[in-house]
């Protein structure tokens, strides 16, 4: 369970005029609320530059807040951020790997850390592996890999201790549609071993096809937010892509 | 402490198995000094050798029978007699010759009258090898004459040596050898340490950047304080094993090549003992914790490598500068050196290579180097968790 309440983050911009500096507050997030339950997954949709990606490093602990709440699965992200990392799997465009590593010492490293039992860590790690299809190349460097490949290992290493919550950015992204599938079926499974999922794609058959809940964010502010049934329910373009377009326009 | 060794463990693991690294602070400043004095003892060797085979080429006036004689005993001497003062600069400059001995037309006279003659010598200042085997001709050449005279005048030796001269030597050898080379070892061994950390801080900070895993690291469920730490720790063990390699290079180096003298390399071999070696590796472990702390401060809001040595390489002359210092004569390890980083080490281990520290200024230099290091790790732990600079 997530429950967000006017959650802000705010930045301060400095330019330089001559020898002059001038400070400007820009809100990359301005009081958002929203709720993503357990065993549903929730669309967070937005163009670039939205505060989608400020917003979910929010509530991964990776960044404070300025002001409002998170909390993520009871506990309050302004309470200790690696209690909230503890039970999150964090997965965007911008959390690589460790290109020197291979996915076995990978998967070592984060599990060791999430104090994962030794014994516990090898059994899921080689369910993952096996389910991933990592087997054939657990032993090679990261650095060596395929986009698909990395993708793969970090799915791997964002479940690998069984998170309550987890925040997929693009998970999708640049990977050939087989590959696609088998990072579809996970997001699936984890719905249905009832998990929290947030999962933020531009690719809208995705969003179609796992959504249950979904908010639109567009300059720092939740546009909408309401059931994906309910949404498309009220739509008014001919295709879900359109009809995000036209609402992001509107707002 | 686990997660931190969990960290540290990783970091090393990412480093040594790149090829850059392992070159730059594990093979170079292995090899380095071993090559430096096999190099700088081949070379010196050979331009000795060069500059003992080359001809000189001089021209004589009015040289005297016994002149000529000397100067035919060695015969890389080419020798060209004129009849008169020529253009000896025009004749010097065009390579004709490389020196000219003009005689007086009465020299002979002179010398049986026992009167002062003057020998003009024409010379170029920057040919050293030239005027220094002249030079040493014309004084072969006027202690022998003075040897006749006296024995002409029937002059007892000691009557023409009114004192010899007999230095006492009261510093030991190894404090005077020790004090003019104990500035040159810190200056080797800190531009590598500097080297080694600033290879390593970049790439655990601006690199993690640049592969886009910084976010990946933040995710951690850790402290961004023991991140950094780990950090801050694997970059000054960079930093630190090439100047242990630097000292142990150094060390097989003397004992290895031939052709350096036993007084010097026994007296070396004593300065490099256990114990002072001991009291070196101490000062450079808070010095190496310091230097990385200082630097991940310096590249934290770098996005590139590029950004990051050119954020950090400027300040390669607050190294060089104290350390110069610290070689100069008259700057002396005292209650205000002891508290400047960079050049307490220089002058610290200068004193200890002579063998004359005061340890209780050398508990306060090693106090102080951790008071640096504790500081430089809390203000690269205040830019590390500066969300506008780490995540840019």
């Amino acid at each position: 369970m997530i429950h967000i309440e006017n959650l802000t983050k705010s930045f301060v911009a400095t330019t330089k005029k001559g020898f002059k500096k001038e400070s400007t507050t820009v809100h990359a997030v301005n009081a958002i609320s929203f709720d993503c339950k357990p065993g549903r997954i929730f669309s967070l949709l937005g163009p670039n530059g939205a505060g989608k990606t400020t917003t979910l490093r929010m509530i991964a602990g990776i960044i404070n807040p300025s002001s409002g709440t998170a909390i993520v699965d009871g506990v309050d992200i302004s309470k200790g951020n690696d209690e909230v990392k503890k039970r999150i799997g964090f997965l965007t465009g911008s959390t690589g790997l460790y290109e020197r590593l291979n996915p076995d010492e990978t998967i070592e490293f984060f599990g060791k850390l999430y104090k994962i039992p030794e014994a516990q860590l090898s059994e899921r790690k080689e369910y993952l592996f096996e389910k991933l299809g990592i087997n054939d190349f657990r032993k090679k460097r990261i650095g060596q890999m395929s986009t698909g490949m990395k993708q793969k290992v970090s799915i791997a290493r964002t479940l690998i201790h069984d998170p309550e919550v987890l925040i997929f950015d693009e998970p999708t992204s640049g990977l050939d549609v087989i590959t696609a599938e088998s990072i579809i079926d996970l997001i699936r499974e984890s719905k249905e071993n009832n998990k929290t999922v947030i999962f933020s794609s531009h690719i809208m058959s995705e969003v179609d096809l796992l959504c249950d809940d979904l908010a639109i964010i567009n300059k720092g502010a939740i546009i909408y937010n309401d059931t994906f049934e309910n949404f498309k329910g009220e739509m008014k373009a001919a295709n879900l892509t359109q009809e995000f377009i036209n609402r992001v326009k509107q707002a | 402490m686990n997660d931190l060794f969990i960290i540290i463990k990783k970091e090393l693991t990412e480093l040594l198995r790149d090829k850059k690294t392992i070159i730059n602070s594990i093979v170079l400043p292995t090899v380095l000094i071993p090559i430096l004095i096999f190099g700088a003892m081949k070379v010196t060797e050979m331009i000795e050798k060069q500059q003992q085979e080359k001809t000189v080429k001089i021209g004589l006036v009015n040289a005297p029978a016994e002149f000529s004689a000397l100067i035919a005993t060695d015969t890389l001497n080419k020798v060209t007699t004129y009849e008169k003062v020529e253009d000896f600069k025009a004749l010097i400059a065009d390579e004709t010759i490389q020196s000219a001995i003009v005689f007086p037309a009465d020299w002979n006279s002179q010398m049986e009258q026992l009167s002062t003659g003057e020998v003009q010598i024409f010379r170029n200042g920057s040919k050293e090898n030239v005027n220094k085997r002249v030079t040493k001709l014309i004084e072969t050449y006027n202690t022998r004459l003075k040897e006749e005279r006296i024995a002409i005048l029937n002059i007892p030796t000691q009557k023409m040596t009114p004192f010899t001269e007999n230095y006492v030597e009261v510093g030991e050898q190894k404090e005077v050898i020790g004090k003019r080379i104990g500035g040159f070892i810190p200056y080797l061994f800190i531009l590598t340490m500097w080297g080694g950390c600033l290879l390593a801080a970049v790439d655990l900070v601006t690199g993690e950047k640049e592969r886009k895993t910084i976010e990946t690291t933040l995710s951690l469920p850790i402290s961004k304080f023991k991140v950094l730490l780990g950090k801050a720790i694997v970059a000054s063990l960079l930093g630190f094993i090439p100047a242990l390699l630097n000292l142990i290079g150094l060390i097989v180096g003397l004992k290895l090549f031939d052709g350096i003298p036993d007084s010097f390399k026994s007296v070396i071999s004593e300065m490099l003992n256990f114990q002072s070696i001991t009291l070196i590796l101490l000062l450079l472990i808070p010095f190496a914790l310091f230097l990385s702390g200082f630097i991940i401060a310096l590249v934290a809001g770098a996005t590139s490598f590029k950004e990051a040595q050119s954020k950090a390489s400027p300040i390669i002359m607050l190294i060089i500068i104290p350390l110069v210092m610290a070689m100069m004569p008259g700057i002396e390890l005292n209650w205000t050196t002891v508290l400047i980083p960079v050049l307490n080490i220089g002058l610290g281990v200068k004193e200890i290579m002579a063998g004359t520290i005061d340890m209780v200024q050398y508990s306060v230099i090693l106090i102080s180097l951790i008071a640096f290091a504790i500081g430089a790790v809390y203000f690269s732990y205040k830019k590390f968790s500066d969300e506008n600079a780490i995540l840019k």
